[in-house]
């Protein structure tokens, strides 16, 4: 590491090491112990930042606040939970209309086949008949 | 949030997984799975995890208390309709919150240029004259007042380096510079800082 490169780091992240990027923490502690003389004045000018910026108090949470934001998570999950649940009576909507309509489709099936079908047996009774007794289709219908 | 910082997260996301920080261990992983499946336990460990850091960048970005509440506030809430969706090993959650985070201070700052003040709250000097004692409260306002006068990209860089602790990878890609230039930023800083409370430092305030 050079000494200009040192100068940069502990100018832009501190004196405290544990801030430094880590590829370069290794080779700049090592240039601290080999070149004291530079590298001392560079770090305490640098801890004179840091202790300055130490002193900036840290806000602290108000249960008010906290309150709020844990409120806040309950509606966001009620809200999250009822659009889920929303989503689940839609599609069971849609699925019971559409049995709905395929029931009815069913029944309206059923009644035009059961139809044809008792139109059909007829017809064949009638011929079935007629050929037993000999009889034209005008005795027979009347 | 606006449409444009919905773009910077979608592309925040994509960075990292495209780039060196795409393999990582997320420690607020597990936890925010958790919270997405509506563990109140969890919930709350978020709360006391995330909360106070939240509330600390919204306090030095801004420098005010109750907008620093609204930003911190609404960032968890963000969180909590993020987390049923929270994709793991695409980004760390906390640099996410994060960016949530300093685009709410963002948003407010600019709304503060755009409304022409006489005197703009956030920006007041609660420095103690140089005659008064120096009380360790008179040096806290100091520095506040101080960090609230830089240049907010210096403060920026000073918060999310020194107060968050964020790698400077993490920071630099939160504030979408190269690592040289969040270097400048803080150096730039941290000497304006240094002039600015230059009674301050140990030995010259007598405390």
């Amino acid at each position: 590491m050079t000494a200009e490169r040192f100068l940069a780091l502990t100018t832009a992240y501190g004196a405290d090491r544990r801030r430094w990027p880590d590829g370069e923490r290794a080779a700049a502690e090592a240039f601290a112990a080999a070149r004291p003389a530079l590298a001392r004045p560079a770090l305490a000018q640098a801890d004179a930042v840091d202790a300055l910026l130490h002193r900036s108090p840290t806000p602290q949470v108000s249960m008010a606040l906290r309150d709020r934001v844990l409120a806040a998570a309950t509606s966001a999950g009620d809200r999250a939970h009822h659009a889920g649940r929303l989503w689940i009576d839609r599609l069971s909507l849609a699925f019971g209309a559409g049995w709905a309509a395929a029931a009815c489709a069913g029944i309206v099936a059923g009644v035009i086949m059961t139809g044809h079908v008792t139109a059909d047996a007829r017809a064949d009774a009638v011929l079935y008949q007629a050929s037993l007794l000999g009889m034209d289709d005008t005795e027979l219908l009347g | 949030m606006t449409g444009a910082a919905v773009l910077d997260l979608t592309g925040l996301a994509a960075t990292f997984a495209r780039g060196r920080m795409a393999t990582f261990a997320d420690p607020d992983e597990d936890l925010v799975r958790r919270v997405g499946q509506g563990d109140p336990a969890a919930i709350q460990a978020m709360v006391a995890r995330k909360l106070p850091r939240m509330l600390a960048l919204a306090q030095r970005m801004l420098g005010d208390p109750a907008e620093a509440e609204d930003v911190a506030q609404e960032a968890l809430l963000r969180a909590w309709r993020q987390a049923p969706r929270w994709v793991s090993g695409r980004a760390k959650f906390d640099t996410w919150l994060h960016r949530v985070a300093l685009n709410l201070c963002y948003d407010r700052l600019r709304r503060r240029r755009e409304v022409p003040t006489a005197a703009p709250p956030d920006r007041r000097d609660d420095s103690p004259a140089p005659d008064r004692g120096l009380l360790a409260a008179d040096i806290g306002a100091a520095v506040n007042g101080a960090l609230a006068r830089l240049p907010d990209r210096q403060r920026e860089a000073i918060v999310l380096c020194h107060y968050q602790e964020l790698s400077n990878i993490e920071a630099a890609g939160l504030m979408k510079v190269s690592i040289e230039a969040l270097e400048s930023l803080l150096s730039r800083g941290r000497r304006a800082l240094r002039q600015a409370l230059a009674d301050h430092r140990p030995g010259a305030e007598g405390v």
